[in-house]
């Protein structure tokens, strides 16, 4: 496949900041409307617009397959460690086991900061992995 | 043919009766979690969003099945996908 100038050099530049905005809802998901879900998508299809217009090989030289699928297998095993917490700290599977701090600042709401990037990360890596999977099966 | 489609409308009748009862004359689901929500939301997660502060302070059980979910899905389709990468 020949590749074109203009998608390689409009993708290159725009992908960082698609990679911010996604950090961003992500991180701000307990202030404004975003989150876990909705922030992870927006990071993967960063990874997946460079794979498309790259190639998987030179986007697998960013974001190696290895790295993601760890990422994707351990995340889960910290969201369940964030649940033990809470049992550690005496209540129930899951509780709010951080301070809350103040409503409104970016580092409030105790550990559902935390699970939002969790979760982020994850739905980040298992999508731009299946997408990955995809586009090397053509 | 004619028998055909009578017989559809009048499905269309009891389908869109059924709804329009649904609607109208169900009395509506009781209020009080809601309120419950709005007032305590705040002041017991900490976290402006209610959505985020249902699906990850009351309700974080339920998106951790959503995790096993996702995993399960990215396993599957790593497993499909290999095996045709070997033959």
């Amino acid at each position: 496949m020949k590749e074109s100038e203009i998608v390689s050099v409009i993708s290159r530049k725009l992908v960082p900041y698609i990679l911010i905005f996604g950090l961003y809802l992500i991180s701000y998901g307990h202030l404004s409307p975003g989150g876990g879900f909705q922030g992870g998508v927006v990071l993967a299809s960063g990874i997946i617009l460079l794979a498309l217009a790259r190639g998987t090989d030179s986007a697998q030289k960013l974001f190696p397959e290895k790295n993601l699928r760890i990422v994707e297998a351990k995340a889960f095993f910290l969201f369940l460690f964030m649940g033990i917490g809470g049992l550690v700290a005496g209540g129930y599977f899951l509780q709010n086991f951080l301070p809350l701090g103040k409503a409104g600042e970016v580092p409030s709401a105790g550990f559902i900061f935390f699970l939002n990037l969790i979760i982020g990360l994850k739905v980040s890596a298992g999508i731009s992995l299946i997408c990955f999977y995809l586009l090397k099966g053509e | 043919m004619k028998l055909k489609l009578l017989g559809e409308f009048l499905i269309f009748v009891v389908f869109g009766f059924v709804l329009i009862f649904g609607i109208d004359f169900i009395p509506p689901p009781p209020s009080g979690l809601k309120n419950y929500f709005v007032c305590q939301g705040v002041r017991q997660t900490g976290a402006i969003n209610l959505v985020s502060s249902i699906y990850l302070g009351y309700r974080a059980f339920d998106t951790l099945g959503e995790t096993i979910v996702l995993i399960l899905v990215v396993s599957g389709i790593v497993m499909l996908l290999e095996k045709k990468d070997k033959e």
